[in-house]
């Protein structure tokens, strides 16, 4: 039997890794054509989102009169704490529901229930990296100095930002397992994080001691660490590299043991 | 040969643990396509989405060499916000095919649901479904040594029915088929041996009326 079925209409027998592969592929496809593909718009409406946002905020700034914020400039100064953070959100309520919502497909075994959230954090990082990019070339091409000062921190920064999204997204996939209501209470917690992760703000510009009530929150870290290597008039009081690591350690190995014990459910 | 080894299958309830199976040890020797018997909620479907790998056992596993497809039921395998040909060509592309426009257009010649097709399944009647499901099957039909089939054939027009009939038996000498249906003559026309669970167990007959002749005694009052 094992030889008769080497070979079927000429395709090899696949490895486990070729058949995800394979997998995340079908998926990627099927996704990017539900997301983007639906109207004509879709890829503008990625664009438009971050550049309203700050273009309100922007607006807000100046009309108080605010050009700079630390010797930065401050479009972009807003992009470089919006971007992170709508990667962050975006990551978490894309991933969080990845397997709620790919349920029917778990009928084929080839697909296992981690396939979906592996796609759905390829597509945003992909769609990600093209935003910023974007974003900058235009911002560079306004006669704004764009491109990061320190190119290696500013990395690691957005790699543990990544870590620490994929973690709590997987970690999230269980709790939706258990409690449908999930996503509605994840918006109502974005929402306060959005304020609390200095997206519109650094902390040179609030009084230390009041750096406490945000000092927990691992994305806040991530913010100030980023600015802090992409501009070289900024360095953050606060931004501690080991307390951002310590944090996408935990939550990395929290998803991953929560889908580990729940991946028999998931497929329920 | 498909092995069960310590096989259970339960469900939490408000009850506490229910078992749909406890404890299976048994080899199906695989040379004859096999009727499931059963009354509702025995674990019939259960056991067809074990067997196809869309459900776990929680202890104990199924071995097999063979090469068993995915189950065709009406419920789960086709998505219903894709078309039947998005649908198609996922299925292929998880199986590995780089050139699914082949797969597409032999499935779509022998679903025959012209323009529907490319509309979104959850338009479709459960007799098209039921079509492109099967036909889904039919274009990868070398690939499978067994056949899970869960109440497919029971809907579908005479023509359907009558399509359908002629591809299981021509794929009769390679591909045997593991079938679920309520009805005792749509078994006996596709499966020679029968299983019936009872007790949370499962008991193979060699031969399927002696199945259905122990489930109409144990299930059925008369």
């Amino acid at each position: 039997m094992q030889n008769s079925s080497e070979m079927i209409h000429g395709i090899p027998r696949r490895n486990a890794f070729k058949i995800m592969c394979d997998t995340v592929h079908a998926l990627l496809m099927r996704e990017v054509k539900a997301r983007f593909g639906s109207s004509k718009l879709g890829y503008f409406w990625v664009i438009a989102e971050p550049l309203a946002q700050a273009a309100v905020l922007g607006l807000l700034f100046t009309l108080i009169g605010r050009n700079s914020f630390a010797n930065v400039p401050v479009a972009l100064f807003l992009f470089t704490g919006i971007l992170p953070f709508k990667l962050f959100s975006k990551l978490l309520s894309q991933l969080s529901v990845g397997i709620a919502s790919n349920k029917a497909l778990f009928a084929y075994r080839q697909v296992a229930p981690i396939d979906p959230v592996i796609t759905r954090f390829v597509i945003e990082i992909a769609t990600y990296a093209i935003v910023y990019l974007v974003i900058m070339a235009a911002l560079a091409w306004l006669g704004f100095d764009v491109v990061p000062d320190q190119l290696l921190p500013f990395f690691m920064a957005n790699g543990l930002l990544i870590i620490i999204s994929f973690g709590l997204g997987l970690a999230l996939c269980a709790a939706v397992q258990e409690w449908e209501d999930t996503p509605k209470l994840l918006a109502m917690v974005l929402t306060p994080m959005f304020y609390l992760s200095g997206v519109f703000f650094a902390a040179t510009m609030i009084p230390a001691q009041y750096w406490y009530l945000l000092t927990w929150n691992p994305i806040f870290h991530i913010i100030e660490l980023s600015r802090d290597a992409y501009f070289v008039s900024y360095t953050t009081p606060v931004g501690d590299w080991r307390y951002v690591m310590l944090c996408a350690l935990v939550l990395l190995f929290l998803g991953l043991g929560l889908y580990r014990i729940n991946r028999v459910r998931f497929s329920a | 040969m498909i092995t069960f080894k310590q096989l259970s299958k339960y469900y939490p309830t408000k009850q506490g643990r229910r078992h749909v199976f406890k404890d299976i040890n048994l080899s199906l020797p695989m040379d004859k396509s096999i009727g499931v018997l059963g009354p509702n909620g025995a674990g019939k479907s259960t056991l067809i989405k074990i067997l196809g790998g869309a459900d776990y056992p929680s202890r104990g596993k199924v071995v097999s060499p063979l090469k068993i497809s995915w189950p065709l039921g009406l419920r789960g395998g086709l998505q219903g916000s894709m078309s039947g040909r998005e649908n198609v060509r996922f299925v292929a592309r998880i199986h590995g095919f780089t050139n699914t426009k082949v797969v597409e257009e032999k499935v779509s010649q022998f679903a025959e649901i012209g323009i529907y097709f490319d509309e979104p399944v959850k338009t479709y009647s459960s007799g098209m479904r039921a079509r492109v499901a099967f036909g889904l099957t039919m274009a990868f039909d070398f690939d499978f040594d067994v056949l899970l089939v869960d109440e497919l054939t029971a809907v579908g027009d005479t023509n359907f029915k009558k399509k359908s009939e002629k591809v299981l038996k021509d794929k009769y000498e390679n591909t045997k088929v593991i079938m679920v249906n309520h009805s005792a003559n749509e078994l006996k026309k596709y499966c020679q041996a029968g299983l019936l669970i009872k007790d949370q167990n499962l008991h193979y007959f060699d031969e399927i009326d002696h199945a259905i002749q122990e489930y109409q005694s144990c299930y059925v009052t008369h």
